[in-house]
Order: C-alpha cells, then structure tokens, then sequence
C-alpha cells in the first residue's frame, strides 16, 4: 500500500453497510479544500440511502420491515412501496432469468438482499447526479457503479479517460484477473462463491459451474442480477444473459479457465 | 495416434486436477518455467514421472521416480501441438510431484476464430483478459466481500491511498 506520485485528485471515503464496505470515489478539479467538502458531503448523502435501505430489508434485523414480512406479520400488500416496487422487480427478474435469478430462500422465505445492494447503488448515482457531481465511482463491496471519468477537466467529456476497473482473480484474491473500462456500460457487477461461500444455490443441485462472474451492464440492478443468474445457472444463462441484455460477460470457471465476451478482451 | 496419445494425455491431467482441485492442493506459481516436449511425454507414455522434476525446476524427461517431497510448485509448457483441431499447447503446474492445474497457453484456431467473431462468451486465455495493475486501476470490482475482508482488499488499500 504505497503512496505513489498519484495525483490527488481523486479522494475516496468508506462506510460499512449492508454487511460490507462500501466506498465513494470523487474525481474533483476544484481546490483541495472545496473538494474535501465536496466528498465528505457527497458520502454522507450515500450513507444515508444505505443506511436506510438497510434498516428496511436487512433479515439480520429481527424488527425490520422484511423481517416482519418474513414471520408473517406484515402482508406484502400492506408493506411500504420501495419493499413493493423492489418485490416486483424481484419477481420480474425470476421470469426474465427463467429462475436462475430468485429473491426466495430455499426454505421459502423472502431474500431482497440480492437486489437491495444495487437499488442502494442506483439511487445513490440519482442524489449524486442531484447534488450536481458528475465524476464519481461507488463501489459496495466489489460492485461498481460510474459516473464521468476518473480525470475530468483534461479532455472534453467526449474523449474524457473512462474509470478503469480492475477484477479480482478469484484464485488469489491480492491480484486481478483484468479490468474493464466502464464507459457507457457503467456498471460492473461480480458474483461468485470465493467470498462468503457457496451462498448461491445452483439451479439443480450440481455444483456452480463457474467460481466468479462478472458482468458489465449500463445499469447495476442488471448487471447484479446477471451475475448471480449466470453463477447459479451456468453456462445456459451466460449465453441467454449476453443474447437477451447485450452485456459483456467475464466468467471464470471452477478450473480456473475463462469465458468472455469481446469486452474483456485486450484489444487487437 | 500421436494425436490421440496426447488427446489421452490431456484428459488424463484433467483427472488430476479435478482431484487436485477437490482435495484443496493450491497453486502458487513459483517455479520457472521450462519445456517439456507434451508430444515426446505423450508417445512414450510416462506423463505422470515428470512430476519428479518439480525441485529443480528442469525439464521433465527422466523416468518415473518417486523424488518429490518439495513444495515448490513449477511449471512447465508443453510444445504447440498441431492436432486436426489446431494447434494446442498446455501448461502444466506440477506440486509435490502431482500436476495441480492444466491451463491452456493456446487454443485451437476454431476456438480463437469463434472468440474472434463473435459477441458471445468464448473461451480465452488469461493473457487475453485486458491486462491492468492495481496501481492503475480507480477501483476493484469481485464477488462480495465481507466487511472482515475488505481490510485485506486491494479494494480498501486505493480507498486508503485516496483519502
């Protein structure tokens, strides 16, 4: 970790959420000052939508609104509109992925969680808009979500250096297996099982067929939903994913060898 | 029958690394890498003895011998094989005399043409992968990680840089 000659224009601040870290990266061509304002104001608007969401769907909250729906003591007709309107996508998203994307349990319960993470992202990415920032990365536990470039203010937006990505090699976490240049696809989304376990039921009961999935998408609830659709339904759902949505897709299967779409790919 | 030979060959270290992978054996890729000819291992049969070369990092040619009990991993590169799919080569990481993981440096030319062509995921080596470093990446996407481990990311040493 060392402090190299990098410009200091770029300045990130972190907070836990959601059983994570989540961190926001503002690119600023204002004086240091202003900018440090600039950031420190810009996270706690983040935090705040986080925080929020969090509170609504975190199952580890025995008193939250998806807990309550989860006992049964609250109906999903009378449950507030975001849980609604996030319960719909959800089920949308299980017709679309053929199953392969579900927000239910194995033992028949609700799970937003999976979708929860990046709804927080694309409402942060409207209050940053909002609050007039335009170059900007957020980043929630290894999903990421761009606005801008990493260098505004050198080239016109046009022409502007895109945020460049790197991707974790799930075989040895300190390195990375590539990058990816979030231009109009802005968002990248991973999924695999090197983390937290095996925390996506394959469809059927074989084993994933692939250790991690990235997925890049112009917007993280699909690249999110992607990810963990081609994790827990194999190559069948890669190929359906790239066909049905035009994402760029890079998988890395259990033995350590890679399928890709042109995207990934070093350029010829 | 060379064909088949190393064809047999390559499913055979395919065995292996599946039980290599299952039993957990992990790869550090610390040896040098030296060239081990896959057709002449293949059409005399002795694949499995190169294994016993894994100390010295030398080119395994020698017969079976059971001289192993180093942990240092090692690679070797097999020769580019012409085959009627096209030309293949592997690399082999050999640990404590087992092979732990086949990778393939080259694939055939039906394989590189479809990655070529199309939009849809195709097979590609590693070294195909848009290459970055972490030094100049802005951020760095993976599966999730825990807020435990994000103390050890990449992640958190740009965030800490960036501060």
């Amino acid at each position: 970790m060392q402090r190299t000659s990098k410009p200091q224009r770029l300045r990130a601040r972190t907070f836990p959420s959601m059983g994570t870290v989540v961190s926001l990266t503002v690119a600023s061509t204002a004086p240091a000052e202003t900018a440090v304002d600039e950031v420190e104001s810009a996270v706690e608007v983040v935090e705040g939508i986080f925080t929020q969401l969090d509170l609504t769907f975190s199952l580890y909250r025995a008193g939250s609104e998806a807990s309550r729906l989860n006992r049964g003591e609250l109906a999903l007709a009378s449950a507030s509109d975001t849980m609604q309107e996030l319960y719909s996508e959800a089920s949308e998203w299980r017709l679309a992925t053929e199953g392969a994307f579900t927000a239910e349990r194995p033992d028949g319960g609700l799970d937003l969680s999976g979708i929860v993470k990046a709804h927080a992202m694309r409402e942060a990415a409207l209050s940053l808009r909002a609050i007039g920032l335009q170059n900007w990365c957020v980043n929630a536990g290894g999903d990421v979500l761009v606005s801008g470039s990493p260098d505004p203010g050198h080239r016109t937006p046009d022409t502007s250096e895109p945020w460049l990505a790197g991707i974790v090699d799930p075989l040895n976490r300190q390195a990375l297996l590539g990058a990816f240049p979030l231009g109009s696809m802005s968002a990248l989304a991973t999924s695999g099982s090197a983390e937290r376990g095996e925390h996506i039921w394959a469809v059927g009961s074989s084993r994933p067929e692939f250790a991690q999935v990235s997925v890049a998408a112009s917007d993280i609830v699909t690249a999110d939903v992607l990810a963990t659709a081609i994790v827990a339904g194999g190559t069948s759902a890669l190929d359906r994913a790239v066909e049905g949505w035009g994402v760029e897709v890079l998988a890395v299967r259990r033995d350590g060898t890679l399928l890709s779409t042109p995207g990934f790919r070093e350029a010829a | 029958m060379r064909i088949r030979a190393a064809l047999a060959t390559a499913v055979a270290s395919a065995g292996v690394l599946l039980a290599g992978w299952q039993s957990g054996a992990h790869i550090a890729e610390t040896g040098t890498a030296t060239t081990t000819s896959l057709s002449s291992t293949a059409s005399s049969g002795n694949t499995g003895s190169t294994g016993n070369s894994g100390t010295t990092g030398k080119s395994g040619t020698s017969s079976g011998g059971g001289n192993t009990g180093s942990t240092t991993a090692a690679t070797y590169d097999g020769t580019q094989v012409q085959t009627r799919f096209g030309t293949v080569q592997v690399r082999v990481t050999i640990q404590d005399g087992k092979i732990t993981e086949v990778t393939p440096l080259q694939l055939t030319d039906a394989e590189r043409k479809s990655a070529q062509i199309s939009s849809r995921a195709a097979p590609i080596l590693r070294s195909e992968v848009l290459q970055a470093q972490s030094a100049n990446v802005q951020t760095v996407g993976g599966a999730t990680v825990t807020s435990d481990a994000y103390l050890t990311s990449l992640q958190a040493a740009l965030d800490a840089a960036n501060f």
